[in-house]
């Protein structure tokens, strides 16, 4: 898809004065260079790895290294998962291919905005993506993926400490659902090994927002081999 | 009394035990040998023994514990686990003992903690059904258009089977009418009209098929007012003659030329004349006429019905929205006529509305900007 470009636009200089927006809660200016990064963007995915996911990586660094503080790293959160929703008149414009897949955080993890990019992806490539929200339980989540039927599921993992709890969901699915694909993405890839999420034949572990297009473009039969 | 050194011990456990700090006893391998009220509570269990740096959430970078500690009591924010399985961050202090160490936590900033993920969580669910809210309108949208398309391509089709009925109705009754019996002519007459209705109710599907789907294309030309309204004048009053309804047309002479799709507009007025003859009784009269006010012409259709109650007012101009008055003459409506009437008008940059009290009759008006005419090279 190709969008009007604006030549004015200069991606790396705009996205230091968003990141500076997100710590000073500046929600105007932050929602204004989104925009921008909107209009001039010619992937919407290029908007969520290069502005959104860069930005609250880069915050949840300073928030680790104890620069700033907790209550600053929420309000970058809550201003990042507001923006979003100016993306979905161009995101459910997409024309759909009958294709669904529901996406979610595993109980206990709370940190639900990649999750909701990842079903964004999933729309901007004709899918359905049924986002549940953050702090999924087992239960529900089963019930959800009887009711709904997906052709696939993602799970979002942001914190490493919910591994166990993502590869007992993981094993749960296996087991009412032996055929059906799960894909899981998330911030704590970074620091995990492949093999320790993808515990379950059907299961696979996919690191950037890149990763997930492709896998979608491809096919999920082609994980499986 | 209070000098007791059993009751100043007593004292001293009765603090450390309800202060809202979170203290452990560390040795000199920093491992946990005792815990407070509040550690027992908020800390996972079984603690006493552990290390304490395998509570501490780590997340790219590791804590160095050792040298948190050699800082004695300055503040240092650390995540731990808890007993619920959400890590939590509070503000630790340590402070050396001479045979290990003591950790104070802060519960102060807890609950503020609480506090601002229980807000974030509200966020996030507003987000979330703002997601759900686009997706359903987009699925809605989705599911207009195809209506439309079916809408469009059905009435396109009928109009074909329609058209032929009427016209070998009226050959049959123009050619053989003479030799067909009263009944038998009736039956034909029947018919015909039948699929006059019945093509009348394609044509407005097709127009709101194309309205909806966002084709009207508007044929802007210059126009006056006058030409406007003569253009009207032969089908007006044929409707109006059929129910000996008396049609009173007012030109204004000092109305200014306007920009405007001729044919659609005085498709408009036709919609708003057959809608009045309908609901008029014979001996009644309908009145057709325009006016200028500031920088806009405003036309107008009275008639002396029955007038409308406030309630159908409101949903006159929606598609399919019908007032709940009755046709003088039991003709039938689609319930488009007012809708299109309405998009037309609009697509014109003008608004379309009706003034009616019950029992009193009801006048629609419409009202078009003055724009200058600019031909397209």
């Amino acid at each position: 898809m190709t969008r009007s470009s604006n030549s004015s636009f200069a991606p790396e200089e705009t996205y230091g004065h968003y990141l500076d927006g997100l710590l000073t809660n500046n929600r105007l200016r932050c929602r204004e260079i989104f925009q921008q990064w909107l209009d001039s963007a010619p992937e919407l995915r290029t908007l969520y790895e290069q502005l959104v996911r860069r930005s609250l990586y880069q915050v949840g660094e300073l928030w680790e290294q104890g620069k700033i503080s907790v209550a600053t790293e929420h309000l970058a959160t809550a201003i990042s998962e507001s923006l979003l929703n100016l993306t979905y008149p161009r995101l459910f414009a997409q024309p759909r291919n009958g294709k669904s897949a529901v996406v979610t955080c595993v109980s206990n993890e709370y940190h639900q905005i990649g999750g909701k990019m990842v079903a964004d992806i999933f729309e901007l490539n004709g899918w359905r993506g049924h986002f549940l929200g953050a702090n999924m339980p087992e239960a529900d989540l089963k019930l959800l993926i009887e009711e709904k039927r997906p052709d696939a599921v993602a799970l979002s993992l942001a914190t490493a400490l919910n591994l166990d709890r993502l590869n007992h969901t993981v094993a749960e699915i296996r087991d009412a659902f032996p055929t059906l694909p799960v894909i899981v993405g998330g911030q704590a890839l970074r620091w995990l090994e492949r093999a320790q999420v993808e515990t379950q034949p059907g299961v696979r572990a996919l690191n950037t927002l890149g990763e997930l297009e492709a896998w979608i473009q491809n096919g999920p039969e082609k994980k499986h081999v | 009394m209070f000098e007791d050194p059993a009751i100043a011990e007593a004292m001293r456990a009765y603090v450390l035990e309800t202060a809202p700090v979170l203290a452990l006893r560390l040795d000199a391998q920093h491992c946990v040998t005792a815990s407070n009220s509040q550690a027992r509570k908020m800390l996972p269990a079984n603690l006493v023994g552990r290390p304490f740096a395998e509570q501490i959430v780590t997340f790219s970078h590791p804590v160095d514990l050792p040298a948190l500690i050699r800082q004695g009591g300055l503040v240092h924010r650390l995540t731990v686990n808890t007993a619920s399985g959400m890590p939590e961050s509070l503000d630790f202090r340590f402070f050396s003992l001479p045979d290990g160490v003591l950790a104070l936590g802060s519960l102060d900033i807890q609950e503020q903690q609480h506090l601002s993920s229980e807000l974030l969580g509200l966020n996030s669910e507003l987000n979330n059904l703002t997601r759900q809210l686009h997706q359903a309108n987009a699925e809605l949208a989705q599911l207009n258009q195809l209506k439309n398309q079916f809408l469009g391509m059905a009435a396109h089709d009928l109009r074909t089977p329609a058209g032929l009925i009427i016209n070998y109705s009226e050959f049959v009754l123009d050619e053989a009418g003479d030799r067909l019996s009263a009944e038998h002519r009736e039956f034909i007459e029947i018919c015909r009209a039948a699929a006059e209705d019945m093509n009348q109710l394609i044509e407005n599907f097709l127009d709101v098929s194309v309205i909806e789907s966002g084709q009207l294309r508007l044929q802007f030309a210059q126009s006056s007012v006058p030409e406007i309204l003569a253009g009207v004048g032969p089908i007006a009053r044929m409707l109006a003659g059929r129910k000996k309804i008396s049609l009173l047309v007012e030109s204004p002479d000092d109305a200014p030329p306007l920009c405007v799709d001729k044919a659609k507009l005085q498709q408009v007025l036709v919609n708003l004349i057959s809608n009045a003859v309908h609901h008029s009784q014979p001996g009644q009269r309908v009145w057709v006429s325009a006016h200028r006010e500031a920088q806009q012409v405003v036309f107008a259709v009275r008639d002396e019905g029955p007038g409308l109650s406030p309630e159908d007012q409101s949903r006159l101009f929606t598609t399919f929205g019908r007032a709940g008055t009755k046709k003088t003459a039991g003709e039938r409506s689609t319930g488009l006529g007012l809708a299109i009437a309405r998009k037309v008008v609009e697509a014109h940059g003008g608004r379309i509305w009706i003034e009616s009290t019950p029992g009193h009759g009801a006048t629609f008006l419409f009202a078009l900007p003055i724009q200058e005419y600019t031909a397209k090279p």
